[in-house]
């Protein structure tokens, strides 16, 4: 439905017409979500350094000349575990008894 | 609907709050994993945590959330 049909913003004299209206609408709305992606990738980054910094401690204990099987299997569980925890500490902050 | 209505900017406005929560909601979970990571994962990562380990997580979160508000209640005495 055209919000605009009942008025007479389209008649010319009186302010902007229905499509400038729009017009500019739009073009807020897609620089609202250009800035909401960006602050999810922001986000992600984030999470990404600090993942990275807590699965360094864990698991690359003694750097060698290259990353061994179990130092990077050690990786992949560590960010695996990471994200589980996010998880439980989500459900004991916001279920059951609280 | 249009656009410029009191409902519309009404209904924005409360989308517009909802979303801040989560935002909100969504860095305290991201804070306070970073921090109970530390306390609770002391070895190294294994494929599954062992029930101790998802405990102590649980109560780390529970255990910050009871420390806010007694450093809150802390704060509001003092002014």
């Amino acid at each position: 439905m055209d919000p605009y049909s009942s008025s007479s913003a389209s008649s010319g004299s009186s302010g902007p017409s229905t499509e400038a209206i729009m017009d500019q609408l739009k073009n807020q709305l897609a620089q609202a979500y250009a800035e909401e992606f960006l602050e999810a990738l922001k986000l992600t980054f984030l999470l990404f350094l600090t993942v990275r910094g807590k699965c360094f401690t864990k698991c690359i204990t003694k750097p060698g000349t290259s990353l061994s099987g179990s130092e990077s299997s050690c990786v992949s569980r560590c960010v695996d575990r990471y994200i589980e925890a996010t998880g439980i500490i989500g459900r004991a902050l916001f279920s059951s008894q609280r | 609907m249009d656009p410029s209505s009191p409902a519309a900017s009404a209904e924005l406005q409360r989308f517009i709050e909802q979303e801040k929560e989560k935002a909100m909601v969504s860095e305290m979970v991201g804070k306070l994993t970073n921090a109970c990571w530390d306390k609770c994962i002391t070895g190294t990562p294994g494929t599954k945590f062992s029930s101790s380990e998802q405990t102590c997580l649980t109560n780390c979160a529970q255990r910050y959330i009871d420390m806010s508000v007694i450093i809150m209640k802390r704060f509001q005495s003092m002014h």
